[in-house]
């Protein structure tokens, strides 16, 4: 708990990343307050097509769309779909790719040298490209981008977790616990895991920018959720044919992914700073 | 010996989160033409700072020049534009042999190249002044001479390999040899040598030493020479100056200055002086803080023999011996130190 | 020499890795017996129609069958037929390259060009608001979904301004193909008219993909600048007296670049994933757009072909860029 206070002051004390840590807040209150802060809560689901496409006015802030539903309160509920996206391909990917990494790391035979030479295969392309791939056998839904979005990041986590295992068994104290006979589940988890538990978290909150950007391009590509899911990808692709009239139906859910993206970004370059002490420079010497 | 450089009354203070720390509080100090000189004081001190306001070096944002001169033959190099310090003085009449020879040297040029770089510009022969400006093939050929002569001169086997290699390539010691050279190439009048042999192991320290030494003496040229470690001093130097704090408290011939120190700081030193792989230590107290130092004597809150007066006032200097000059209101009487000397 | 170990070392992993990619984008096209061959026969097809179609696909044979035929097949070139525009997916991917090629050159030299200028600029007045100003782009960069960044030039500029073409990649039928790189084509052609034209239509995809490859050369250049700045020998020089000019643009320059170069894996890998998108915004005829049809259609063959040219062209950048890092390092060779 110590050390959790310890990061939220400094968090505090860096100005950017205290935007990032807010954005990031105000991203998970809004997704959970969607039915009470949005105008048109019902319009998720119900279309009044005599008010399509109407200007941001103040009983509809962001305009409405080509169905006559209220732009704004979509983008509320959209929050939720990227959340739940973001959070649990990232979870299962890390789930997935941390322990493949540890194994593989620890035990240097020819199953661990397997399996790190699979996670490089998937490593050989962009992540979009195999998930594009995967997403279209699938089909459209939001469990489809999860899969394709975890399908294809666990490589990620398991090179990450597999270079910093390698070099935490060189560490000596890491050695010495070897040597006195502790087991390899022991030495994983008491000494190498939390080794590198910082550049986790830092890698995970800048891994969740990334995703959902990947999730967006998914649903603007129409591999996301089908219609008439709110999801902001999709809402930019739908509004393309009402342009340049329908100007604010393309903009905000844009406007959305970028606030978004750019508070995990900013977080996760302050916890670097904060927690990764190899990439802090030394001034003084 | 006359002067060569003489810094008085030079006050240096750094910009730091609790205030103002002021890290040389009217220094004096000076070096003659051929003197070795040492200056020597525990890390924090404020020999580097000397040294590196002497080269002109200091953070441009952090560090404030609050008074004093350095006087360098008849020039005071704080009045100067920096410009033409860097063309005209730096890595001319004054080079520097820095601390870690490891990480002074580019990793991603080759030893030739950074040599070549630094004798465009730094060469004796080089003219002064002028942009990016070409190295014309027959200088360039004759300074590779005098490089190659220069790098036997400090013992290097097979100059010219050396030249081709990258610095990760070649030991530690021999990379502390061409920092030497390096230092002699642009034939200085003064080499600041900022603890040149700490980042060494011991046996290659006293080769490196007496290198410098033998270089330096006999081309005449002075050497200021930092340095923690009072046995390090003694091998080399003809005048030892200790800094305690931010000021300059001793200052002696070395035999004089191991045989009758006269500070109650320095006999301290002295008598810590067996266990100096532990650095300075058995001394009883910390060292100051540099934001609000103590009033009067900064060395009175851990002296011995201080009394109200030492707490009052800084002390003035004393000449208490030829050439030995002391900062103290109640000077050791002379010979206390013989034990250690 | 070690070096050389390396690069023959990562080129004998080029095959196996494009095999396993092969294998994994095969077993994801098969996972799902979904019946691409019903959706183009038609609802009105007969039994016989659809045998005789599976068949020209070569679909009625079990599945290990059809990867071996498959492996085969891409071993000599041939990915098969593309199930939408019925042509050898070669030809269609040979012929849409150089387009892609041709936009992803364009982007990466001018955000290089403009990144490392403005990231040693970033960092020698650090703290300055010229420094400010790029932190908010950098970040900004690398935020933006480049989808909609695209949507919103062309709101911009193409249709409000009217400064640009909205989409495409040269009006009309273009220059006369030489190396399939217009700009290159309509100059050798001397056509300037065209020349001009081409141009006009590159500048938006050209500028939306070039922005996030440009913030992040920015970044590392910046950071890479600031390390060197901060090192012992940069200190050296310049209490050698080297002026500070030389010492920045000469010494601290070419360290830095090494941390950027090392990035451009990661840079590239980027500009594909969004190429994607950016050529479906722009109709840009190359291989996003035709991978983006591709989905649409669920034209696996040819899905599975662009994932193979990807891959391959990603691994042999990455292996580009690892032997440029040894060449300006020379730490790597060691």
């Amino acid at each position: 708990m110590a050390t959790f206070r310890f990061l939220l002051r400094k968090l505090a004390a860096d100005r950017t990343a205290a935007l990032g840590a807010l954005i990031v807040v105000l991203l998970v209150a809004v997704a959970i307050a969607a039915p009470v802060l949005s105008t048109h809560p019902e319009d998720v689901t119900e279309f009044h097509p005599p008010e399509r496409l109407l200007g941001p006015s103040g009983d509809h802030y962001f305009g409405t769309d080509r169905m006559g539903s209220d732009v704004y309160s979509r983008i509320l509920f959209g929050a939720r779909i990227t959340i739940s996206i973001a959070v649990i391909a990232i979870g299962v990917s890390v789930l997935i790719g941390v322990p493949v990494g540890l194994v593989a790391g620890y035990y240097r035979n020819w199953a661990s040298d397997a399996l790190m030479r699979v996670s490089d295969i998937f490593l050989a392309v962009p992540q979009i490209v195999l998930a594009i791939a995967i997403a279209q056998t699938l089909g459209p839904s939001i469990e489809n981008v999860i899969l394709a979005l975890s399908a294809t990041y666990w490589p990620f986590w398991a090179r990450l977790v597999y270079a910093e295992t390698r070099s935490a068994l060189n560490e000596t104290y890491v050695e010495a616990s070897i040597a006195l006979g502790a087991s390899p589940w022991r030495v994983m988890l008491l000494h190498v895991l939390p080794n590198i538990s910082s550049s986790l978290i830092v890698r995970t909150t800048i891994g969740m920018g990334g995703t959902i950007l990947t999730a967006a391009v998914l649903g603007f590509l129409g591999l996301g959720p089908p219609a008439p899911s709110p999801e902001w990808g999709r809402t930019i692709a739908e509004s393309r044919e009402f342009l340049p009239e329908a100007w604010w139906y393309a903009t905000a859910p844009g406007l959305a992914i970028f606030l978004v993206v750019m508070g995990f970004n900013l977080l996760g370059d302050g916890l670097r700073d904060i927690l990764d002490p190899r990439t802090r420079r030394s001034t003084d010497g | 010996m006359d002067g060569l450089l003489a810094v008085t009354d030079l006050e240096v203070g750094f910009a730091t989160e609790s205030g103002l720390a002021r890290v040389l509080d009217h220094v004096n100090f000076r070096i003659g033409r051929g003197e070795i000189v040492g200056l020597v004081g525990e890390s924090g001190c404020g020999k580097t700072t000397l040294a590196r306001a002497i080269l002109g070096v200091l953070p441009a944002n952090s560090a404030r020049i609050g008074s004093g001169a350095i006087d360098f033959e008849g020039r005071n190099l704080l009045d100067e534009d920096t410009a033409s310090l860097a063309d005209d003085v730096r890595g001319r009449q004054i080079t520097f042999v820095p601390q870690d020879p490891f990480s002074s040297f580019n990793p991603v040029f080759t030893i030739g190249a950074q040599i070549d770089e630094l004798m465009k510009w730094k060469s004796p022969a080089a003219e002064h002044g002028g942009g990016m400006r070409r190295y014309p093939r027959a200088r360039r050929r004759a300074d590779r001479e005098r490089v190659l002569e220069l790098l036997r001169t400090v013992q290097l086997p097979d100059p010219e390999a050396i030249l081709r290699k990258y610095p990760h390539e070649v030991s530690g010691g021999q990379r502390q040899r061409l920092m030497i050279a390096l230092a002699l190439l642009p034939e200085p009048k003064l080499i600041i040598a900022d603890e040149p042999t700490t980042a060494l192991d011991v046996t290659i320290q006293a080769q490196i030493l007496k290198l410098l030494r033998r270089l330096a003496t006999d081309r005449r040229v002075s050497v200021l020479f930092t340095t923690h470690d009072l046995g390090t001093a003694y091998e080399i130097c003809d005048r030892i100056t200790v800094m305690y704090a931010g000021q300059e408290v001793e200052s002696a011939p070395s035999d004089e200055f191991f045989a009758a120190p006269r500070h109650v700081y320095t006999t301290r030193l002295l008598q810590s002086l067996p266990s100096r792989e532990h650095g300075i230590s058995g001394i009883p107290g910390q060292i100051p803080g540099l934001v609000e130092p103590p009033s009067g004597c900064r060395f009175h809150p851990r002296c011995d023999s201080a009394s109200a007066i030492c707490r009052a006032g800084r002390p003035g200097v004393t000449v208490v011996g030829p050439d030995h000059l002391v900062r103290c209101y109640h000077p050791v009487e002379g010979g206390a130190g013989e034990a250690a000397a | 020499m070690r070096a050389l170990v390396l690069t023959v070392n990562r080129l004998a992993w080029f095959v196996p890795t494009l095999l396993g990619l092969l294998a994994i984008t095969f077993t994801i096209s098969h996972l799902i017996p979904a019946d691409p061959i019903a959706f183009i026969a038609g609802d009105n097809a007969t039994a016989e129609q659809i045998a005789a179609l599976k068949a020209k696909f070569g679909v009625d044979k079990p599945i290990p069958v059809q990867l071996w035929n498959y492996v085969l097949g891409v071993a000599q070139g041939d990915f098969g037929v593309s199930l939408y525009t019925q042509r050898p997916i070669v030809d269609d991917l040979v012929g849409r390259l150089p387009a892609t090629l041709e936009l992803a050159f364009v982007s990466i030299v001018a955000s290089a060009i403009l990144g490392i200028p403005l990231g040693v600029l970033a960092a020698v007045r650090r703290n300055s608001w010229l420094d400010h100003a790029l932190r908010v782009f950098t970040v900004s960069g690398l935020a933006i979904a480049a989808f909609w960044l695209a949507i919103l030039f062309q709101l911009l500029f193409a249709m409000r301004l009217g400064w640009t073409p909205l989409q495409g990649r040269v009006d009309g039928w273009g220059p006369d193909v030489i190396t399939g790189f217009f700009l290159i084509d309509s100059a050798v052609a001397g056509d300037w008219g065209v020349f001009r034209d081409v141009v006009a239509h590159m500048i938006l995809p050209a500028v939306t993909l070039g922005f996030p490859a440009m913030a992040t050369v920015m970044r590392f250049t910046r950071a890479g600048v600031l390390d060197a700045i901060n090192s012992n020998y940069v200190d050296y020089q310049l209490a050698m007296g080297v002026p500070h000019r030389v010492v920045i643009w000469r010494y601290v320059l070419r360290n830095a670049l090494i941390g950027t170069v090392t990035q451009l894996g990661l840079i590239l890998g980027n500009l594909i994933a969004n190429a994607v998108v950016v050529e479906a915004v722009f109709d840009w005829p190359g291989l996003g757009l035709y991978a983006v049809n591709s989905i649409l259609q669920s034209d696996y063959n040819a899905i599975m072909g662009f994932t193979l040219v990807i891959g391959a062209v990603f691994i042999i950048a990455n292996l580009l860029v690892d032997v440029t890092h040894g060449l300006i390092d020379p730490r790597e060779s060691h």
